[in-house]
């Protein structure tokens, strides 16, 4: 703890989860669990085609099959799904939905990968539902289809859409993404050494332990929709817009949630189509996904490919960085496709040209810290190669050439991240572990270390909440978070009894149905924390200037007050988190087997709340994140346009035996902004270890894995 | 046996119970107890059921079963006892593990009828005589859960070990516990609760 930082008294002390007891009493209530009176089942029939021309479907067998109550495919359910194409990473608005030329609907034709909705059956039970799809016969045209994100662009390419491979954006302009700053040729051309190499990341899935699951009631015009969503009220706007009725007429209720990773923001398309099922049937529908549908039917993290090309001085000096990249969007752009991690380092001469492109690969977008594993992993390796190649540390070389500042002209609102380094390196005894020559090690089994870091965005913004008391001085904390599982509910009671200056069990905390909580911004980037945190101190510091002006309410009354601030940083300073992480392995490099050994990851993501769950947030991020660098990849079949590895054990998802100990150090701060100084945390954690790994895997094997994930079969071969 | 538990009870109609609660209270957190009950689902009469006996949680219930339905079937859409999750359906994760004879086992990879004359254990039957077990007060205090939903699997799984042997090392831990996948990889957590609550301090 820095010694600006003042102790609070209730936020920063470890505090037990207020719903613990519900989740280790099997009382807590997912969406899976709801029931409703004479609620029917619903499943979907998917496309078996990665491309192909539905000529026609026909339902008649499956209709006349009893039991099942409403089918709909794309000839009589034509709802636009916003939320699935996003355009350019723009919140794909009204404006956008008019002009876009690449709609997606719930159902497409042609439909354009693997898994792709082609029908829905609502059915009495959930094994007429399926026996009903198995009735159902349809009239493919297959087409052609392109799965990587490179040959997607090559000229003769399948085009997926008219308008070409490359993603459009929110004004349907095909563009990469990309900054530029300085001259790059002109600093290669000054520069002592250029250096040049292709990485590329695989496609992982968010594989969250709930499968996508949506119970969906009409009661006249208003629809309730249980569904597992970080952010109940994107979701309500969403459906809402979708569906073409009043927001007012949509409440979502989501109340456990079983995991998110950016894979249920916003509305689903399950959503949509359990809603217009309900609707067809006049009875309440649930629809359940398959795991194996929840691989393929919902999206993952975007497959990257980089060519860098970095020009630097005798000393490691930066001059140039280039970057040229591709991401595989799948065929919808659900979200930017950009490619973080370049922002990392001082250089004056930069140009990146990423790609968004359209393939035939189920769709990518939202995967805890969306951009940022691939990015860093691609430019943390390519940089470390680069610190090897001039025979330097790693550590020194990241010392030297990280950014101190944010852009030019800006400051962070305080910068630890020297003391990240430093504090890790000591910890983690990096001049231990860390070989002077790469593979020295004497005998098969070699031993290294590796390290990355970085500057994650923290920024503040608008959300709401609503506190009440009444004359019993109980209070009543209303927040529109679902709790994804880093501890939201918790978290907000603490923030609330820290501003009401009364202990967290004087707290109730309403949460999870749009009915009953105000606005809040949803369990995604990394934000709940900050903004609707800032939102709850407003509102507690409004209610608690009330009571002192007119003391505790009388009898049944009460006394509220709410909050929706929208605060702004100012001009010129931006809010960080800061992280380092040191990974130590051991390579058979015989075998291809690489262990992680030790792992020290040192955070300062500002004032912690809760000391308890943030440890879990950073460790078991971590442990995905190695999961990314050494196992998981969906991989396709390059004739048929079959995804192969569509579960946990073909995905090799970490598991007891995989996971290391994970040693967080966290370095706090309180910068004056967000709630109580608190700064992005869910996805901070994962973003490092796959870079980490992969630099260290090179320290011990002398081996640069260039391609995620770093398989057995990719170490041998390396080798070869 | 597993005895019963006042947490956890919940009242088994037997017959075509169709008592059902729609979970639509508002989630405040001290109030909060989504009983949704037993539910139905609606039976198809043209396909082939058994009658079976089971004791689930030291209750014991004669149920008739559409023999094509799993036990996690039986036990979450017949006998409402939703703390079981499915994360998979096809014997990958965990999330659905109970005990059967005290053994854990995927509850989506066995048929209802073949529980016939056997006992389950499952989440609901953990607590006894309103006492948590140990392993869930550990999971609480270590903060274990996070999303949750793999939870109860990991105390199934955890309960089968403690019970074959009630000081395990943190290998033995992992061991055990492999086949519960949690996707938040709340790892760490997971063996430091269970190493807690049998007594060998911190995991490493």
């Amino acid at each position: 703890m820095s010694e600006s930082m003042l102790p609070l008294k209730t936020v920063g002390h470890a505090t037990t989860r207020i719903d613990a007891l519900e989740r280790v009493t099997g009382k807590a209530t997912y969406t899976g669990d709801v029931q409703l009176p004479g609620m029917l089942y619903a499943r979907v029939l998917r496309s078996p085609y990665p491309h192909a021309r539905i000529r026609a479907i026909n339902v008649s067998k499956a209709r006349a099959l009893a039991g099942v109550k409403a089918i709909i495919t794309h000839e009589n359910c034509t709802v636009v799904w916003g939320a699935g194409s996003v355009a350019g990473g723009v919140q794909y608005n009204d404006e956008i939905k008019k002009i876009t030329k690449q709609r997606r609907y719930a159902f497409n034709n042609p439909v354009r990968f693997v898994g792709e909705p082609v029908a829905a059956v609502a059915a009495v039970n959930r094994h007429v539902a399926e026996e009903a799809l198995q009735l159902i016969t349809v009239d493919y045209e297959t087409l052609p289809f392109v799965l990587d994100q490179e040959e997607a662009l090559k000229p003769g390419a399948v085009q997926i859409w008219p308008e070409g491979n490359l993603g459009l954006n929110a004004k349907n302009e095909a563009l990469p993404l990309g900054v530029k700053r300085g001259n790059v040729q002109e600093g290669f051309q000054t520069a002592d050494q250029v250096f040049e190499d292709r990485y590329s990341t695989a496609f992982v899935r968010n594989a969250q332990m709930e499968p996508r699951v949506c119970v969906a009631t009409w009661d006249g015009d208003k629809l309730t929709v249980y569904t597992p969503t970080g952010g109940i009220s994107n979701c309500r706007n969403d459906m809402a817009r979708d569906l073409g009725i009043p927001f007012e007429n949509v409440r979502v209720v989501c109340k456990y949630m079983g995991g998110n990773f950016g894979n249920k923001n916003q509305n689903q398309d399950a959503d949509l189509i359990a809603a217009t099922l309900a609707k067809q049937a006049g009875a309440p529908v649930k629809l359940e996904l398959s795991r194996k549908e929840d691989f393929i039917g919902v999206h993952g993290r975007w497959p990257t490919t980089h060519y860098y090309k970095v020009g630097v001085e005798h000393d490691g000096a930066l001059k140039a960085i280039q970057l040229r990249g591709y991401s595989g969007m799948g065929p919808y752009r659900k979200n930017s496709g950009a490619m973080a991690g370049v922002e990392l380092y001082q250089c004056a001469n930069v140009e990146t040209a990423v790609h968004p492109v359209y393939t035939n690969r189920t769709v990518s977008a939202n995967f805890r810290g969306p951009e940022y594993p691939q990015g860093f992993f691609g430019i943390q390796s390519m940089m470390d190669d680069v610190a090897s190649k001039l025979k330097m540390d790693p550590v020194d070389f990241a010392l030297k050439n990280m950014a101190r500042t944010p852009v030019a002209g800006a400051v962070f609102t305080n910068y630890s991240l020297e003391e990240c380094i430093h504090r890790g390196a000591e910890a983690f005894e990096w001049s231990k572990r860390w070989r002077p020559r790469p593979g020295s090690d004497t005998g098969p089994i070699k031993r290294g270390a590796g390290m990355t870091f970085m500057n994650f965005r923290s920024g503040l913004g608008r959300s709401g909440a609503a506190v009440r008391v009444n004359s019993k001085g109980q209070y009543t904390l209303s927040v529109g978070v679902t709790d994804v599982g880093a501890g939201a509910k918790t978290t907000m009671g603490l923030i609330a009894a820290e501003a009401l200056d009364v202990p967290l069990s004087k707290v109730d905390v309403m949460w999870g149905d749009t009915d009953r909580c105000p606005y809040s911004v949803g369990e995604s980037g990394s934000r709940t924390t900050i903004m609707t945190g800032t939102a709850v101190i407003e509102a507690a510091r409004d209610l608690k200037r009330q009571i002192a002006e007119k003391g505790l309410p009388k009898g049944s009354d009460v006394l509220s007050a709410s909050a929706m601030p929208s605060p702004a940083m100012p001009q010129g300073k931006v809010r960080a988190a800061f992280g380092a992480h040191f990974v130590e392995v051991e390579v058979d490099v015989e075998l291809g087997h690489v262990r992680v050994l030790k792992y020290v990851a040192v955070h300062d993501c500002g004032r912690l709340i809760n000391p308890l769950s943030a440890k879990g947030q950073i460790s078991g991020a971590a442990v995905q994140g190695i999961g990314m660098a050494l196992h998981e990849d969906l991989l396709y079949d390059r004739r048929s346009g079959q995804p192969l590895t569509a579960g946990y054990y073909g995905a090799r998802i970490m598991t007891h035996l995989d996971a290391p100990n994970i040693e967080v150090i966290f370095i706090e701060s309180d910068d004056g902004y967000g709630a109580y100084g608190a700064k992005s945390m869910g996805e901070s954690g994962i973003i490092l270890s796959p870079g980490a790994v992969a630099n260290a895997i090179f320290n011990a094997a002398g081996l640069r894995m260039k391609d995620l994930p770093i398989t057995r079969d990719k170490i041998l071969g390396a080798k070869a | 046996m597993p005895a019963k538990s006042k947490v956890s009870r919940r009242e088994f109609l037997e017959g075509t119970g169709v008592a059902l609660v729609a979970a639509t209270a508002a989630p405040v957190i001290h109030a909060q107890d989504p009983d949704a009950g037993p539910a139905a689902i609606q039976a198809d009469p043209a396909v082939p059921r058994t009658t079976i006996r089971v004791v689930v949680n030291g209750a014991s219930h004669r149920v008739e079963v559409e023999d094509r339905w799993t036990l996690v079937e039986l036990l979450r859409d017949r006998l409402g006892l939703t703390g079981t999750k499915i994360g998979c359906d096809r014997g990958e994760c965990g999330a659905c593990t109970v005990l059967l004879d005290d053994k854990p086992v995927y509850s989506c990879s066995n048929l209802a009828v073949w529980a016939d004359g056997r006992a389950i254990q499952t989440i609901e039957g953990l607590a006894r005589e309103g006492h948590l077990d140990p392993l869930q007060q550990a999971f609480m205090d270590h903060d274990a859960p996070q999303c949750g939903f793999c939870t109860s699997g990991q105390l199934m799984s955890a309960k089968a070990l403690v019970t074959a042997n009630p000081h395990p090392t943190a290998d033995e831990v992992r061991a055990a516990m492999t086949g519960n996948i949690c996707r938040c990889s709340n790892y760490n957590r997971y063996v430091e609760a269970v190493l807690a609550a049998t007594g060998k301090g911190s995991a490493v």
